[in-house]
């Protein structure tokens, strides 16, 4: 704690020394002839460094890292380079709130990355809606993130990560022609991830006359799932939704891989975790997903490539997104033509059409939201594969 | 039908399991010991670490993670009771005091091990499966059954007839007392911490065998369950607990096959209230001297 604390005003100690660096006009002409540097634009990052989504990080700063590292080695923008300051959010919404405050109020940011759950999302976005600064949202694709939002007008607030109304429909779509789906049993969670995600599957499967027979519903309490599989067992579907996170789909998986020998499981973004991989049964799943390491696309395997070097590891779908979002938000930058102009900034995001990025050509609907193809994988030998 | 049974009668040994060491503390010390979920956690993580790190087989991993986890219950009553039974604290500053060694020991789990789920390595845990028709039983879950109702016969053997038990159940009706009597009070709640930590590790590393699925909150659901059970079955009886789990598995599993998925808390924890306006002390539930 007060090695995290020593940590934490050496931090502020920069960033105040960092301010006191700004350049000012003067009207000395023997200072004016010398090239002051220009100062840094700064960047807030609020992601869930610790609680119950930490195991987002490293690779959601990593990938942002990586971005900045790489624009900053090319020049910067317009000769000022780009400063990241990450806040940890805590995976909870008070101190998500917290995070976006002091990157606000205090260090001043042209623009705010994160926080991770759609949960503190909900809390932190507000407070920068208020205060007019633009948000990239990196990793939230539940409901009302963007377009219509709950507490009000959200138009500062834009989304990086494909959310489940685009993802869900192309997974069904897909689903629904390969396997040839007449008859499907959700099995869903009570969070607010997993009801968004039963909402969508129920309007996906309707458009796509597939009849939903038996929803059933799990708490966040529940530890053993081969009950709800027996219920839908007795339904005899043709597949199982799993309308859940990773670590409850891992248990749908292996108890659909017991009871219904040859039944898929069909999910959501949830269901997209390298945690998955390693499960026995993980080629039972069909899942729409934002990016897909194995996409050819030269960005993205540069992208790869870059990560693989720089941190020893292969990068997941959270440090793509993040990437793509420091990207998108360097090429507003770049042409909104200043490092302070929160409104200009926000302006050049809504320009943003077609870039390329790990995730594919690139845009913002008039929404705000991530308009990119949807990669609709399967697993293969501990790897997402495409789904054929 | 048959199937929900089964799951029904498994879904109970898992709250057994874990809800026995909740309770042999509980009913020794008058303790609640909020560390339990992460001593189940921990046992996981130690086979784990056997498994994956050392090259253990299985079956050492598990006797690594009993005996890991029950010096670890010992190493508990040593740094975050001891010191506060002896200044004669209340009850609550042991919760707490328990409650810190969780968030420790589960921050220092998660920087080795990260905070997502993971799984043992590819066909290192036992995958014995019976199929009867249509049904399937798997070892591993049948092992759990057994060994939940013949470790609460075990416990309740120890606890009447030997002397250890009877040094116990001393402890537990008045510490003064015992130790008067001669009773080696420090040596029984040390046994106590080992067996009750021990049950909790063994819980831990079954269930995770079970689902080949493991992470740093796996005992956070079981705690209110344990909490649940006891109340049920009878605060510090621990045939109390084993019955009260069997009665939850099968109100939740019932509720599940019979009632809309809205009403299942409802039936679940309704059940629970009406037993405690018929007994107040629980099913097996004593007054407090006469318990254990």
């Amino acid at each position: 704690m007060m090695r995290r604390a020593a940590v934490g005003l050496a931090g502020v100690l920069l960033l105040a020394s960092c301010g006191g660096g700004t350049a000012t006009p003067s009207g000395n002409p023997a200072t004016a002839t010398v090239a002051a540097p220009k100062p840094d634009i700064k960047i807030g990052l609020a992601t869930a460094k610790s609680g119950a989504a930490n195991f987002y990080n490293p690779q959601q700063s990593n990938g942002a890292l990586l971005a900045v590292d790489q624009i900053n080695a090319a020049g910067g923008i317009a000769g000022a380079k780009l400063q990241l300051i990450v806040e940890d959010d805590g995976s909870v919404r008070d101190q998500g709130i917290t995070a976006f405050r002091k990157f606000i109020e205090q260090d001043k940011v042209v623009a705010i990355l994160g926080p991770t759950l759609s949960a503190v999302a909900a809390g932190a976005h507000p407070v920068a809606q208020a205060a007019g600064v633009p948000v990239i949202a990196i990793s939230n694709t539940g409901l009302g993130i963007v377009g219509k939002c709950e507490y009000g007008p959200c138009d500062w607030i834009f989304r990086a990560s494909l959310g489940e109304q685009s993802a869900v429909p192309e997974t069904v779509k897909a689903a629904t022609q390969k396997l040839g789906l007449k008859k499907v049993v959700i099995i869903y969670g009570d969070g607010k991830f997993e009801l968004d995600d039963l909402t969508i599957f129920k309007e996906a499967f309707k458009a796509n006359g597939v009849t939903v027979s038996k929803e059933i519903a799990y708490t966040a309490k529940d530890v053993d799932f081969a009950p709800f599989v027996t219920q839908a067992k007795g339904e005899n579907p043709d597949a199982v939704v799993a309308s859940s996170l990773a670590g409850p789909a891992g248990k749908i998986l292996d108890e659909v891989a017991k009871q219904m020998p040859g039944k898929r499981v069909i999910g959501g973004n949830g269901l997209n975790s390298a945690a998955l991989l390693s499960n026995a049964n993980a080629g039972l799943m069909v899942v729409g997903t934002a990016w897909s390491k194995a996409s050819t696309d030269k960005t993205n395997t540069d992208f790869v490539a870059a990560y693989k070097t720089k941190f020893g590891a292969d990068p997941d779908q959270f440090a793509a997104q993040s990437y793509t979002a420091m990207i998108v938000l360097a090429d507003a930058l770049k042409r909104s033509g200043t490092a302070t102009d929160r409104a200009a900034v926000k302006k050049a995001l809504e320009g943003v059409s077609g870039l390329a990025t790990p995730l594919g050509a690139f845009s913002f609907t008039t929404d705000h939201d991530v308009k990119q193809p949807t990669f609709v994988m399967t697993v293969k030998d501990g790897q997402f594969i495409p789904f054929q | 039908m048959a199937e929900q049974l089964y799951n029904a009668v498994f879904i109970g040994s898992i709250y057994a399991l874990f809800a026995l060491g909740f309770a042999l503390v509980f009913s020794v010390l008058d303790i609640l010991n909020l560390a339990h979920p992460t001593v189940f956690m921990l046992g996981a993580f130690v086979a784990l670490f056997a498994i994956g790190t050392l090259g253990l087989p299985w079956f050492v991993a598990l006797v690594v993670a009993v005996l890991v986890t029950g010096l670890f219950g010992i190493v508990l009553d040593r740094v975050a009771f001891a010191p506060l039974r002896r200044r004669g604290a209340p009850a609550l500053s042991s919760m707490i005091s328990s409650l810190a060694v969780t968030l420790i020991v589960v921050r220092l789990v998660e920087l080795r091990y990260g905070g997502d789920f993971i799984t043992f390595p590819a066909g290192a845990v036992p995958a014995f499966v019976l199929r009867v028709g249509d049904a399937t039983f798997e070892g591993i879950r049948l092992a759990i059954v057994v060994l939940s109702v013949a470790l609460m016969l075990v416990l309740t053997y120890v606890l009447q007839r030997t002397q250890l038990g009877r040094d116990l159940r001393a402890l537990a009706e008045n510490p003064r007392a015992a130790r008067l009597l001669g009773v080696d009070v420090e040596r029984a709640i040390a046994a106590t911490f080992f067996v009750s930590s021990a049950l909790g590790g063994l819980a831990g590393v079954l269930l995770a065998f079970a689902y080949n699925t493991l992470d740093s909150k796996m005992g956070v659901p079981l705690e209110l369950r344990a909490f649940t059970v006891m109340v049920v079955g009878g605060m510090g009886s621990l045939p109390g607990a084993v019955i009260g789990a069997y009665i939850l598995g099968f109100g939740e599993v019932a509720s599940l096959v019979y009632l809309p998925t809205e009403l299942r808390d409802a039936f679940a924890f309704g059940l629970l209230f009406l037993v405690l306006v018929a007994r107040p002390t629980g099913l097996l539930g004593q007054k407090s001297p006469d318990r254990v």
